[in-house]
């Protein structure tokens, strides 16, 4: 779950993290009411990278060119992502930027500090970048190694060191993802503060940690409605372009049976993954999640069983098609419970297929003769 | 083979739970060595006749146990796998799906400091046909032969074991090491195993989309693994951005693409096949070819 930038630096300050003092508005008649004097940052709380080159950083001289830019501003869409609200701050005296944050290496299998000399950069295309393993237990000294090793000196070295172990706790105590600041600024004044902050809270973890209790469902703002559906059901789904519905038990398997779709000439229409040891409930908001989709015309199950039992599978189809009787499905179902569940399907007329390669191949055709149709016409 | 046999004495951590239970059930009918489980509060009883213990380290000492199928929750997978390793167990198989990542992290550090080795979290486990099943893994798919498998994902590898056995494959072991970003044994790892494993002729390495360990591990397979490999990468369609059920399953600025995995399998040597039954054709057809001196 990302986090917008006023609830990360919310979090950074009850950590003991430097942060500007800061407001946050919708309508142009509360600025009136910010008190932190001229000239004013004034920054879209949106979900998307980018958002200073976006053009959704302005600052204002006055009181009236402010509230015109807060107009504009909370009219703004960054890459899909409407502005939520403005985070209002005073404009700080910089002297330096510079990069810092922590996350997991899934390489090294710990916590990582990713720190550079240089701020308010994109990191990824940096050359200019430290990345230094987290012992654990964690010790105060690698925050001051760091400070070290990014070349500071004096009171600014103890201050980076300083946030750096906080910014640790921080990602420590809240089970995060990524805590990022980026930049974080060494003023004129020499004084560090947080100028930017990005916070990704680790989606397994939430529910152990009560502070993030009940944000998940709006701060999903870059799933599809349906998308969204799904993971409140407990299924993963991402919707794609073409018209073949895919549903799989299992990731590797929903993966591999899309690149075989699309290598036998078909176009996927998604990724559904029930998951393991789906019941006939389950399964059947799957079906439906899959079905409401208006580009696909063709179904593709693919059903594996493992801890899955094809029973269940079966019961759940059952009900689709008479939910559906026009959809035009192709079923693979293998696994445990196997014959229960052909028996189960046997009064419905639906053929199955054992083999996977004979069942990708007859969706892709089924799918092609289903484009070929006029509009409208095939879809229930 | 590798890692266990019908010799491996099996604990069954969480035993007496809904998954536990039904699972423990099948890999007794398998006939996995399993010699108990534990639930806490419920020491002295039975589980399918297995005797159930209170704590891992009163089950090692009664049974001799030196491996743990873990089935539980995953806020309590930390403790449990680190009471696993304070009992002395050596391989610890983390069937637990949706375990935080920052405590896998801190589980990892202790299995390294242990000297022991961590199957998962978020896997099917580990079968070595005919002999013992630990896990989730539907044995009736698998049989023994001279294919070792190596796959971070579950129902693919089903997949791709039933495209083996019905094309007369077996398999000498086959390892799930699980769909998350932060686990415990690495392709390099159950690599170096099967190279040094006589019951081993042709490897099959199963990976997706996500991370950078395949290509790790082809540049690995080039300088150390005489035995010819075949990889397989899920994936190819998946969008960038997106991340597709395994929570290490995704494409992110730019990197862990199929077709970088593709690209560093193809310029290591090794052989890449793009349907499930193309490794069997592909295993079948290595099987044939001498082993090739490095």
């Amino acid at each position: 779950m990302n986090l917008y930038e006023y609830e990360a630096k919310r979090i950074f300050a009850e950590a003991g993290i430097p942060v500007p003092p800061a407001a946050r508005i919708t309508k142009p008649e509360e600025l009136a009411k910010v008190h932190f004097g001229y000239p004013l940052t004034l920054k879209c709380q949106v979900m998307a990278g980018g958002r200073g080159k976006a053009g959704g950083i302005k600052f204002a001289k006055d009181l009236n060119e402010g509230k015109s830019l807060v107009k504009d501003l909370m009219a703004l869409t960054i890459k899909g992502s409407k502005t939520e609200s403005l985070l209002v701050e005073p404009k700080m005296p910089i002297a330096r930027e510079l990069y810092l944050a922590v996350t997991l290496d899934r390489n090294r299998g710990c916590a990582i500090f990713i720190a550079s000399a240089e701020g308010g950069i994109e990191i990824e295309s940096s050359d200019n970048v430290l990345t230094e393993p987290i012992p654990y237990p964690y010790h105060g000294f690698a925050g001051r190694k760091l400070a070290q090793k990014l070349g500071l000196k004096g009171a600014v070295l103890n201050k980076v060191a300083d946030i750096a172990n906080k910014l640790y706790k921080v990602f420590e105590n809240k089970d995060l993802d990524l805590a990022e600041i980026n930049p974080l600024v060494i003023t004129t004044g020499d004084d560090v503060v947080a100028l930017d902050g990005k916070i990704i809270v680790n989606d397994d973890s939430i529910a152990r940690q009560k502070s993030f209790a009940g944000m998940e469902e709006s701060h999903l703002s870059e799933l599809s409605v349906r998308e969204r559906r799904a993971k409140m059901a407990g299924l993963n789904l991402v919707e794609l372009e073409g018209n073949i519905g895919i549903l799989c038990n299992g990731a590797g398997l929903t993966m591999a049976t899309m690149d075989m779709v699309k290598g036998f000439g078909g176009d996927p229409g998604n990724f559904l993954d029930a998951g393991g040891g789906s019941d006939q409930k389950k399964t059947l908001e799957a079906l439906e999640l899959v079905n409401e989709n208006p580009n696909v015309d063709v179904i593709l199950l693919n059903i594996l069983g493992g801890i899955t039992a094809c029973d269940e599978v079966a019961g759940a189809l059952v009900q689709f098609m008479k939910r559906h009787p026009e959809r035009k499905m192709i079923v693979r179902l293998r696994g445990n419970n196997q014959d229960i569940a052909e028996k189960m399907l046997s009064e419905s007329g639906l053929k199955l297929y054992p083999d996977l390669e004979e069942a990708v191949k007859a969706a892709v055709e089924a799918a092609k003769s289903a484009g070929k149709k006029p509009v409208g016409a095939g879809k229930s | 083979m590798i890692l266990v046999d019908k010799n491996t004495k099996v604990i069954v951590q969480g035993a007496t739970g809904k998954m536990g239970s039904a699972h423990t059930k099948r890999m007794i009918e398998y006939g996995t060595n399993i010699v108990g489980g534990t639930t806490p509060g419920k020491g002295g009883e039975t589980i399918h006749g297995k005797p159930v213990f209170d704590t891992v380290l009163e089950a090692v000492e009664k049974t001799g146990a030196t491996c743990s199928c873990i089935f539980v929750p995953p806020y309590l997978a930390l403790d449990a796998g680190m009471e696993a390793l304070d009992a002395g167990i050596k391989l610890l198989v983390l069937i637990t799906e949706g375990m935080p990542p920052q405590d896998t992290a801190k589980l990892v550090a202790q299995v390294k400091a242990k000297d022991a080795k961590l199957i998962g979290p978020n896997c099917p486990g580990i079968i070595t046909p005919g002999q013992s099943l630990i896990g989730i893994l539907p044995g009736s798919i698998f049989k023994s032969g001279p294919v070792g498998m190596v796959s971070k994902s579950g129902t693919l590898t089903y997949e791709i074991a039933l495209a083996l056995t019905e094309s007369g494959l077996g398999q000498s072991t086959c390892v799930g090491t699980g769909g998350d970003p932060i686990k415990g044994l690495d392709y390099k790892e159950v690599l170096s195993m099967f190279e040094a494993d006589p019951a081993t002729q042709v490897i099959v390495m199963i990976g997706e989309i996500g991370g950078n360990a395949e290509e790790d591990a082809a540049d690995y397979i080039k300088a150390n693994i005489k035995k010819p490999v075949i990889g397989f990468i899920a994936g190819q369609t998946a969008p960038p951005g997106k991340r597709m059920g395994h929570a290490g399953a995704i494409i992110s600025g730019g990197k862990g693409t199929a077709e970088s995995k593709l690209e560093s399998f193809r310029s290591n040597g090794v052989l890449v096949a793009m349907t499930p039954k193309e490794v069997a054709q592909q295993a079948a057809e290595a099987l044939k070819q001498p082993v090739k001196a490095k």
